[in-house]
């Protein structure tokens, strides 16, 4: 987390990460989407964010088993004698590498993105950009709102099992258990609203007109660079294979 | 961007419901996902507007959180969102027959649109639950296309009606200080 992505203006990031995406499902399979994971693997290790590429696999690794025996083991068409006797699809091992490298990139590069992503550096960017206060306040109170109610449902899992809710046992019984653990959750959402609404319109949220950034982030000539690059890149990536 | 100040409060806790929920019934290793409780919430609170905001923050949210798998099933979630409004504005939500009866006609149609998604860009191979039920399917003998598609449509059904029957016995313990505040709430569970 101490990388050169934490320290980088907050929508580089992104930017990046979302460039990656785009070309892994731009380029050609399987070459081009094995390309773009090792890249994204390289990128964010370079960043210092190897637990991402670590918790990304760790996400894959499920889907690669299960897409090696849905489309490999299962698949149909053509098929070629599997080292261990039987026979594997031909169509469904390409896909399985093609869709496999696809998945890998994606899934690492948004945990990538989410490891560096900080809310109210992002805010602070927005409201430099001019951006509409709305749209920059909602995905940053959603953040918020995400920790506030994680926490708020391990400490009520910890009370209500405490209190003797089982979580364990036969389906019948964890079923049970989701309205002690939920309904609680959904009632402070709504009973809660009116309380931070006001709060919100007290302070001034709902008013017209820009806000002032109070500390914005430094937007170097490196970051712009990155920002525009990945940009151009992703646009040259879908005009060769349009017209190739 | 014109959001009134309930609402800018509603959709930061209802797309963190969406996201802790889902976590919390994955803890509990049940078949459903439940995790479009805070879209239908909001929807039937405030109104298909909020549930479609709801909904497409939530997918971004998750996508980012565990990869932009997610993204292409942003419709499913305003799909949601919108028979959550249409079962509210018609009393759904009265009692537990109603409330089974939409859900499972919305989790028919979440999964016929979902399947497409899913086969088309993922080859069935979505999340580690329902790409296990596709390969156990395939297994049977029933072929990639056939397997995702029943998949999807098994699991929205039970998925979508374990939520509106939670949504709905929720809606109808509510005080009626609180249910006095949102009428389309009212309407839902016909009071």
């Amino acid at each position: 987390m101490n990388g050169a992505a934490t320290k980088s203006h907050p929508f580089t990031p992104g930017a990046v990460a979302l460039g990656l995406i785009a070309l892994t499902l731009i380029l050609p399979a399987p070459r081009g989407t094995l390309a773009m994971y090792a890249l994204t693997i390289v990128i964010a290790l370079a960043c210092g964010l190897g637990r991402s590429v670590w918790l990304g696999l760790l996400a894959v690794a499920p889907l690669w088993l299960l897409l090696f025996i849905s489309q490999g083991m299962l698949g149909e068409g053509p098929r070629v004698a599997a080292p261990w006797g039987g026979t594997l699809s031909v169509a469904g091992l390409q896909w399985t590498v093609a869709q496999g490298a696809r998945l890998g990139a994606i899934i690492t590069a948004s945990l990538a993105l989410a490891a560096t992503f900080n809310a109210h550096r992002f805010l602070q960017a927005a409201m430099a950009r001019r951006w509409p206060f709305g749209v920059a306040f909602l995905i940053v109170a959603t953040f918020d709102a995400a920790a506030r109610f994680a926490e708020q449902a391990r400490r009520l899992r910890e009370a209500q099992r405490s209190r003797g809710l089982r979580v364990r046992g036969s389906i019948a019984i964890r079923a049970r258990a989701i309205p002690a653990l939920v309904f609680p959750l959904l009632l402070a959402s709504i009973t809660e609203a009116d309380d931070h609404a006001l709060a919100l319109e007290t302070r001034g949220l709902t008013l017209p007109g820009p806000r002032t950034a109070i500390d914005p982030p430094r937007d170097t000539l490196l970051d712009r660079t990155v920002r525009w690059g990945t940009l151009a890149l992703v646009l040259f990536a879908a005009g060769w294979r349009v017209w190739r | 961007m014109n959001v009134s100040p309930r609402l800018f409060a509603l959709v930061p806790a209802a797309v963190a419901i969406n996201l802790v929920v889902g976590r919390v019934v994955a803890e509990l290793g049940l078949p459903v996902y439940l995790d479009t409780l805070g879209t239908m919430l909001v929807a039937i609170l405030t109104g298909l507007g909020g549930g479609l905001l709801v909904g497409t923050l939530s997918q971004i949210l998750s996508g980012l959180l565990g990869g932009f798998t997610y993204f292409p099933f942003t419709p499913v979630q305003w799909l949601i969102a919108l028979l959550a409004t249409v079962a509210a504005r018609r009393g759904g939500f009265r009692g537990v027959p109603s409330s089974v009866g939409w859900g499972m006609t919305c989790g028919l149609a979440a999964g016929l649109l979902s399947a497409p998604i899913s086969y088309f860009l993922f080859g069935g191979i979505t999340t580690p639950g329902m790409a296990a039920v596709v390969t156990l399917l395939q297994a049977l003998g029933l072929a990639n296309v056939t397997a995702t598609a029943t998949a999807s449509i098994l699991s929205d059904v039970v998925d979508k009606t374990a939520a509106f029957l939670v949504v709905g016995t929720l809606l109808r313990a509510l005080p009626k200080r609180i249910l006095g505040r949102f009428a389309m709430a009212a309407t839902a569970v016909g009071k």
